[in-house]
């Protein structure tokens, strides 16, 4: 049987600021060494998105200019979004279109800035930039797996009471630096402020976001194990260095 | 003079020594600094600086403010070392003697270095000029201590994010360096950057742009996305009428009146010649400058550009700046070789994806077998987040599997990088790791033959370990000499 997956990228030219590419092409790879025929189809602000035809949403990060941007070309299709959400429409969100799901973000001045309310969570912004080597505890398999990335955001999330955060933070500051939670997931919704690229070096995220997509239009969601010696030497390389003391003090600003 | 007079000059006096002994045992601990981490094989370009500063704040400002002629600042993600060594050669072909930062240490305690190391002892500086490179983040800084008559700001791309947070923040960290310049300055910019053209900082100085005027094919694999597309003022899309790369081209805001600037010195037209040299037709001020440039490239020819700029603001004869310019090579790091046991080694430094981007592209069309060696660091000065390994486009090597007859990855990130690799598409179980930078080029010169070509992709402080190793085979000048 032929399987293939369609997933849309959202503003590729505007939300591609942390080596998004590398979370493209790890879930290409991934695909193209199962036979699965998968297709990336950029959508840029003004384009229409057919909900119907997409079986993975992909959002990256983007600078606050282009997220303004951004925000307001989504707002347009909130509701088909939310709808197919609620379908189990896998969706994988990665910094600024993470707090873009969110109810809303409270600039530095106060002004506040409405999202999509997809994830029930708030983001405000903070002063101080919380940025480093990252590694969470991550509950969608049992039993937990760690992913590792590399995190650097100003505003802090607050999830609300029903939301389950995507990990919990073993080093790094995570969703608010307080709380140690990282990320959050909803239904097929995975929103994080982890990039490094993320799923390149934690291969079995990128394997569990295929085979949703997979699942989403009744194919057949297994997939044949691939050699991952390199993706989990350098999982591994990173889970060192992000503990390493000595790491820390010669890649920190302090 | 009255008893009241008298009190106040023995307490300045008293002051003034006190500061003296307080600036002389900086400058002294400096100078000792650099001579013992010089010893022990090292360039001595941050720790000293960063003690003398310690001691004396103000350190930097004292002695800048000493120069016979002045202080210039160079800036930008790209380009500001390769910019910054064709200013230091045309002000010596002027006749002019220069203090500059050369090995990259661009920091505010790397330009104190500089200075410390070329203060006599009693605190007195007999150079006309200080050039100093600075680090984006570290400019207003670097400005305000050393209060420079020129800036030069060749681009803004997406570098070491990690650093400054986004775009718009080394954006606005320019523009504060651009501000606290001291007012009869002039400034120099790049026009084809819509992030500099917004810039403020006007006030009392001049400003000189410079831009290409010919016609280029985008380069269709650069597909690494434009860093600043919106408007600077009403943050619209911009419209491209040229782009020469990435966000850099002719452009204009549809929705309000933004617009690129008519450079006050143009290229106007370019022919590349056989031998890889350019000729470039440069027109400027209602004259035209014909220069022969060996340097390859649009990168080349925007350095080229600002440097030939500052020469005209700082009034440096025209013949003398072409000169140069036609006679410059890449400075430190930038595509550098070295013969070693009959294999030909070049280092190429990598920090950002257009540059690195640049740099394969380069191997790749001289079209000829070669082992290639990428050491990836995540220290300070390399960039702590490697994600933009996965902008670089990897992907160009997989299309030409001939030319690479074998493949290392190295640094405190080699194995991100030996994933990065499998996903270009390489042969991945062919793909050798080893951490360690020095083993991983003696691994890597062991496996180039004798007539062999190796290339070393090294990030900043991976390239220092690798020089540190060539130093000690024999190989290469300490880079400190390299001035």
């Amino acid at each position: 049987m032929d399987r293939q997956i369609n997933i849309y990228h959202l503003y590729p030219s505007h939300l591609n600021l942390y080596g998004d590419r590398g979370n493209m092409l790890a879930l290409s790879r991934r695909a193209w060494w199962r036979d699965i025929e998968l297709q990336i189809i950029p959508i840029e602000p003004g384009d229409q998105i057919n909900f119907d035809r997409c079986d993975l949403l992909f959002m990256g990060g983007g600078q606050d200019s282009d997220q303004l941007l951004v925000a307001a070309d989504l707002k347009k299709r909130q509701v088909e979004m939310r709808q197919a959400v609620e379908a189990g429409m896998p969706v994988f969100a990665v910094c600024g279109s993470y707090q873009l799901l969110g109810n809303y973000y409270t600039a530095a001045a106060g002004e506040k800035i409405g999202g999509l309310e997809i994830l029930d969570l708030y983001t405000e912004a903070g002063n101080k930039r919380l940025i480093g080597n990252a590694v969470i505890s991550c509950q969608l398999w049992q039993p937990a797996r760690t992913l590792v990335g590399f995190e650097n955001h100003a505003g802090k999330t607050y999830l609300g009471p029903g939301l389950q955060p995507l990990g919990t933070v073993l080093n790094g500051f995570g969703n608010n630096g307080r709380d140690k939670k990282e990320g959050a997931v909803y239904k097929n919704v995975i929103g994080t402020y982890l990039h490094g690229s993320l799923l390149p070096k934690n291969p079995w995220l990128t394997d569990y976001l295929l085979a949703k997509a997979l699942k989403y239009r009744d194919q057949d969601s297994s997939l044949s194990k691939l050699d991952d010696s390199t993706e989990t030497e350098a999982h591994q390389a990173a889970i060192y260095l992000a503990r390493s003391w000595r790491h820390r003090l010669r890649s920190s600003r302090a | 003079m009255s008893s009241v007079h008298k009190e106040a000059a023995k307490t300045g006096g008293l002051k003034n020594r006190l500061f003296q002994v307080k600036k002389t045992g900086a400058i002294v601990v400096g100078k000792a600094l650099i001579a013992i981490t010089r010893l022990l094989g090292r360039g001595g370009t941050t720790l000293p600086g960063r003690l003398a500063i310690r001691i004396k704040p103000d350190l930097a400002e004292l002695l800048a403010g000493l120069l016979l002629k002045g202080a210039l600042v160079v800036t930008g993600t790209n380009g500001k070392t390769t910019t910054s060594a064709f200013i230091k050669n045309i002000l010596k072909a002027a006749g002019y003697s220069c203090i500059h930062n050369q090995s990259g240490s661009n920091m505010s305690w790397g330009v104190a270095s500089a200075l410390v190391d070329s203060a006599s002892v009693g605190g007195t500086i007999t150079a006309d000029w200080a050039l100093m490179e600075a680090d984006e983040g570290a400019f207003p800084k670097i400005v305000q201590d050393i209060r420079p008559l020129g800036v030069v700001v060749t681009n803004i791309f997406r570098d070491q994010l990690d650093r400054y947070g986004e775009i718009d923040r080394i954006q606005e960290a320019i523009g504060r360096g651009m501000q606290a310049q001291p007012a009869g300055g002039f400034q120099v910019i790049n026009a084809d950057d819509p992030s500099l053209v917004s810039l403020g900082g006007l006030e009392g100085k001049q400003r000189l742009t410079y831009g290409l005027e010919i016609d280029l094919i985008e380069d269709s694999f650069l597909n690494t996305g434009r860093d600043t597309k919106t408007c600077p003022l009403c943050k619209k899309e911009l419209t491209y009428e040229r782009v020469y790369f990435a966000h850099l081209g002719h452009y204009h805001c549809p929705a309000c009146d933004f617009r690129r600037p008519m450079p006050d010195v143009q290229l106007t037209a370019l022919t590349i010649k056989a031998d890889g040299s350019s000729l470039l037709t440069i027109e400027t001020f209602d004259r035209q400058i014909n220069i022969n440039s060996p340097l390859p490239g649009t990168y080349n020819y925007y350095n080229l550009l600002a440097a030939l700029t500052c020469a005209l603001a700082l009034k440096i004869p025209e013949e003398k700046a072409v000169k140069t310019l036609e006679t410059s090579n890449p400075s430190f790091g930038r595509m550098e070789s070295f013969t070693v046991n009959e294999r030909e080694l070049v280092i190429a430094l990598i920090k950002n994806p257009v540059g690195a981007n640049e740099v394969l592209r380069t191997i790749l069309n001289r079209a000829e077998k070669a082992i290639l060696l990428v050491a990836i660091n995540d220290k300070i000065a390399d960039g702590t987040d490697v994600s933009w390994l996965w902008d670089v486009d990897f992907e160009q090597l997989a299309a030409r599997p001939e030319q690479l007859t074998a493949t290392f990855a190295a640094g405190l990130r080699a194995r991100d990088m030996a994933v990065r690799f499998k996903y270009a598409g390489l042969d991945w179980q062919q793909v050798l790791v080893e951490e360690n930078s020095g083993t991983a080029l003696c691994r890597a010169l062991q496996a180039t033959p004798p007539g062999g070509k190796l290339y070393i992709l090294p990030t900043y402080t991976a390239m220092l370990e690798i020089r540190r190793h060539l130093n000690r085979m024999g190989y290469g000048r300490p880079y400190w000499e390299d001035r």
